[in-house]
């Protein structure tokens, strides 16, 4: 082999990106003046690219990980707000990201039953028509603002994040939200139930079933302030949800 | 990208939507945390929606993968003491044709191609690539001469490029 074989080599090692930096200026200087070692590097450059594109993410989430629809609605957010003003003509004002309007959509349908829920209530307990809908009234101003926190805590540039295989639990302060975005449906008869360990304690706490709306969209609000937990969980379990968790979760997530 | 120029968010929105699982994914590949894969993967993006003119020409596909697997290894590497290899990020030469069939390949099919490699060939071009380490760390933690490896990874970068072609080798 003679020297300049050995130069075509550190071209392709340089081409991979494992040269040291310093070898790396020299392999430049000579392709500036070698005509035969720079079509070489043009030539592998390619092959590099077709290595770095096998690792590339699958788009089925069984397949393996997957970016979650969250991080693009945080990249998105930032590039909204920063676009050039669209022309009068265009009538698309700022887009919500579609999680967040999917999301959106479905706290409203959550808090519209658990609405119509609290009004039974009321009206089983007061005859007064008026008394109900004074409820309903102070009702809906309070849940339409725990709306905008949590939709404001999810889209959140600086919660915590920790991804899961189909979604990501959202720690913003002492807010937790367990937030799916592609979760399958449960087999029949059953449903997600959540599950919370407080710190130092030996078993988990049971916390609210849930299933997924029709895209796979899920938001769960954990009652308990994050600061006194050290880990949430979901598994399926039978309808009406379970004391203690009946199959292996679905994930953990440690918290501390 | 020229409308990603002039600041149009939909434009961005579809360079995002055609990129972000390569990015994603060899951001996860290099280091193997998905938390870090994303915030990765966010840095590029707003990067190159903040200066977007870090991007020339040539072939997009290529130069984002370049940009992330650089800036994985940045992370992986703790931001500081940077003496680590470093790819090259602006395009060999324009006006390469063939490089158009090179441009659009498949995820599947490159992993099949990589497959076909001898695993001599194919183990020091992925730890070159996607571990960052130069080719002497190579050749140390492989236990072969220097000059071998070297010659490894260029015949090995070859048979992928004939490969992937469906050309005969060179
Ligand atoms: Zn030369």
């Amino acid at each position: 082999m003679n020297a300049h074989d050995e130069l075509l080599d550190l071209v392709a090692v340089y081409a991979l990106g494992a040269l040291p930096a310093q070898d790396a200026a020299h392999v430049r200087e000579h392709m500036a003046i070698c005509p035969e070692c720079s079509r070489e590097y043009a030539r592998l450059q390619p092959a590099v690219d077709a290595v770095a594109r096998s690792a590339e993410a699958c788009t089925d989430p069984r397949n393996g990980a997957v970016p979650s629809e969250l991080l693009k609605a945080r990249i998105m957010k930032t590039v909204r707000a920063e676009a050039a003003p669209r022309p009068a003509s265009a009538k698309s004002r700022t887009l919500w990201p579609a999680y967040a309007v999917a999301a959106a959509a479905m706290l409203i349908a959550m808090f519209a039953t658990v609405l119509s829920m609290m009004m039974q209530s009321d009206l089983r307990q007061s005859r007064e028509e008026v008394s109900s809908l004074t409820h309903q009234l102070a009702g809906e101003k309070k849940y339409e603002a725990a709306q905008r926190i949590m939709i404001a805590d999810l889209m959140s540039t600086d919660a915590k994040r920790y991804p899961v295989s189909d979604g990501e639990v959202v720690r913003k302060g002492e807010r937790l939200y367990i937030a799916m975005h592609t979760m399958p449906m449960p087999p029949k008869g059953r449903v997600y139930q959540s599950w919370t360990l407080a710190a130092g304690a030996k078993a988990m706490t049971p916390g609210p079933t849930f299933m997924p709306d029709k895209a796979g969209i899920a938001i769960v609000h954990v009652p308990q302030s994050a600061a006194t937990l050290a880990a949430v969980a979901v598994s399926v379990e039978p309808e009406g949800g379970s004391k203690s968790p009946t199959s292996k979760p679905e994930f953990v997530v440690k918290l501390i | 990208m020229e409308r990603v120029r002039e600041r149009d968010a939909a434009a961005f929105e579809g360079l995002y939507d055609a990129y972000h699982r390569l990015v994603y994914g060899i951001a996860l590949r290099v280091l193997a945390d998905t938390a870090a894969a994303e915030d990765v993967t966010q840095a590029v993006f707003l990067k190159l929606w903040s200066s977007p003119q870090s991007y020339v020409r040539g072939n997009f596909g290529g130069w984002i993968s370049r940009v992330t697997r650089n800036r994985a290894l940045d992370v992986l590497r703790g931001r500081t003491a940077h003496s680590g290899a470093e790819l090259p990020e602006a395009v060999a030469v324009d006006g390469a044709m063939e490089e158009a069939v090179l441009a659009n390949l498949d995820a599947v099919e490159v992993r099949a191609a990589l497959r076909r490699l001898p695993e001599d060939q194919r183990e020091p071009i992925e730890l070159g690539f996607f571990s960052g380490i130069t080719h002497q760390e190579i050749a140390a933690r492989t236990g072969t001469p220097l000059g071998t490896i070297k010659t490894r990874i260029r015949s090995g970068l070859r048979k992928l490029r004939a490969d992937l072609r469906g050309t005969v080798a060179l």
